[in-house]
């Protein structure tokens, strides 16, 4: 069992600068193609699984469960890794990462949005641990998965643990969501009511994401994971998953 | 020849007490103590090829924990060798530690199957732990199809399955969990405290192909949630570790479905590291669950070993 480190939601950068840093990085609009993904809803919709903004929630908060679960769990890892320059620790935390990427178009989601994450901070910020990230990426060293390339761009940016994995668990319920305004009837105001809400639960995910070990990731999402193999197979597809 | 034996199943023991999500459960029973004989069943199959055969050349137990020789009763695979798991307890209780070694030489082949369902029955202390280790070597060939599981209310029960695979051999591995007797009481659906299973694999010179740890944990979770179960009871998880050429064939033969009206829910997915397909079915009953693990055996039977499935047991 780990307890919350003292740096993971330490303050150390201006609160103001701080709090512009994480919008930026953390915003839809940051390009590193989200707005490409829709984890699964696309299937969820066209099989009736999702049809109101009842199911659409429930449906976006067990994105916004498994991704504390699994993927939190490796962000706060790797913000710790990148924060102690252990790299042998955040190659060992991607490989852990992937391997627990089941199905193919989470893969390609984790490993696209990864390298992207990190070209965009090697090229904004320009710290040389990003750099090392990406020429182990190009090599083949590494597979890059988002998570690890969130957690280790906030710690190179003084920007807290907590932030990264407010910042992944946002992106996940925003990734949905806006993919829902496209595939289903549903207002501007719905999809901002759920998003309000999930927010709320991100404290206790948190909390419980700081104290697990890497190797408690843990999942268990089976309807999801049978909507993403159905996207798969899909012959019109909007989304990349 | 004592300490050795106790190696071999001391990571069941070891296990349990390391898990976090066991840490709430680590005091003892008032009847039998954990891990003790009869509590602590061992079972180790070694299959070897002999000429166009498998045989069972290993045969390690302890009860209870048994099983008793290999069967050649298919007529589509004639030479396959078939072991029946036998747990002479007929159930897992609190405190019980099961090691199953399954061991496949190169080019051997093997189906392993359970009597019947296992029953995880309830607890008020501690929890039961099962520990699976699987190693094919070179075109080597396991289906390993036991029958389902039915965790009662309140069960704790813990499964760690470590796979080495050769990249030449092929594994079909399938796990049913039902949702537990809800026939029986309504509260027995989704009634157990905490079900834990993972499943591990890896290639035999060391590189990591994969990992699933399936948590479910219905106190903190909600099991009906849409993307979770939704409106099923029973879940199929079917592992096919096999070189890429068998696994895109088979993928290209398999659909992939949400049936709202018949209820049932299935599709594949690609392994990392080209380790294979993985296929989730949901149903709402048990029968619908095993029929679509039993279609893709066919499949899986048809475009590794170019055998077709003999008819089923009418028991079975």
């Amino acid at each position: 069992m780990r307890t919350t480190t003292a740096n993971d939601c330490f303050e150390a950068l201006g609160s103001a600068i701080s709090f512009a840093r994480m919008l930026q990085f953390g915003e839809s609009m940051f390009p590193i193609g989200g707005f490409s993904f829709s984890c699964a809803l696309e299937s969820a919709v066209q099989k009736g699984v999702v049809t109101d903004a009842s199911t659409l929630r429930a449906f976006t908060l067990t994105a916004v469960e498994q991704a504390a679960r699994g993927d939190g769990i490796a962000v706060i890892a790797a913000h710790r890794a990148a924060s102690a320059g252990d790299v042998d620790a955040l190659i060992h935390i991607d490989g852990e990462v992937y391997a627990r990427k089941l199905s193919d178009e989470a893969r390609l989601m984790s490993v696209r949005m990864g390298k992207r994450f990190t070209e965009m901070g090697a090229q904004v910020i320009g710290a040389p641990l990003l750099r090392k990230w990406l020429e182990c990426i190009d090599a083949s060293v590494v597979m890059g998965c988002y998570p690890v390339a969130l957690g280790m761009n906030f710690a190179i940016q003084n920007l807290t643990a907590q932030q990264a994995f407010v910042v992944l668990q946002y992106g996940t319920a925003s990734t949905i969501l806006s993919a829902a305004l496209r595939l289903m009837k549903i207002s501007h105001v719905e999809t901002q009511r759920i998003l309000f809400d999930l927010s709320g639960l991100t404290e206790a995910a948190y909390e419980s994401a700081a104290r697990a070990h890497l190797s408690s990731m843990a999942s268990y999402a089976p309807l999801a994971e049978i909507l993403a193999a159905i996207h798969t197979k899909a012959h019109v597809r909007l989304f990349m998953s | 020849m004592m300490s050795s034996d106790t190696a071999r199943w001391a990571r069941a023991e070891a296990l349990g007490v390391s898990m976090p999500e066991l840490a709430a459960y680590q005091d003892e029973p008032q009847q039998m103590r954990s891990g003790t004989a009869g509590k602590t069943g061992f079972l180790h199959l070694g299959f070897e090829r002999r000429g166009c055969r498998t045989i069972l050349a290993n045969l390690q137990r302890r009860a209870p924990y048994m099983a008793q020789r290999a069967l050649y009763f298919d007529q589509a695979m004639p030479d396959l060798a078939h072991v029946f798991l036998i747990t002479t307890t007929g159930c897992l209780l609190q405190g019980d530690r099961l090691t199953l070694d399954i061991a496949l030489g190169p080019r051997a082949q093997a189906h392993v199957t359970s009597q019947s369902a296992t029953k995880v029955h309830s607890m008020d202390a501690n929890y039961a732990v099962q520990v699976q280790t699987i190693t094919l070597e070179d075109d080597a060939y396991l289906e390993f199809l036991p029958d389902p599981l039915i965790p009662h209310r309140h069960a704790r029960f813990v499964s760690d399955t470590q796979i080495t695979i050769a990249p030449s051999a092929t594994l079909l591995c399938s796990e049913i969990v039902q949702s537990g007797r809800k026939h029986y009481r309504s509260s027995e659906c989704f009634g157990a405290t905490m079900i834990s299973l993972a499943t591990a694999a890896a290639r035999p010179e060391g590189p990591r192909l994969f990992v699933e740890k399936l948590l479910i944990d219905p106190q903190r979770y909600v099991m009906r949630q849409t993307g979770v179960m939704g409106p099923f009871d029973v879940l199929g998880n079917v592992i096919v570790c096999t070189p890429k050429n068998h696994a895109d064939r088979i993928l290209e033969r398999l659909t992939a479905d949400v049936d709202l009206t018949t209820g049932v829910a299935f599709g594949a997915c690609r392994l990392p590291h080209d380790a294979g397909l993985i296929y989730k079915i949901l149903g709402c009953e048990t029968a619908q669950v095993k029929a679509k693990v039993r279609e893709l055996w066919g499949v899986v039977r048809e475009e590794v070993v170019g055998a077709r499935l003999s008819p089923p047991f009418l028991w079975r």
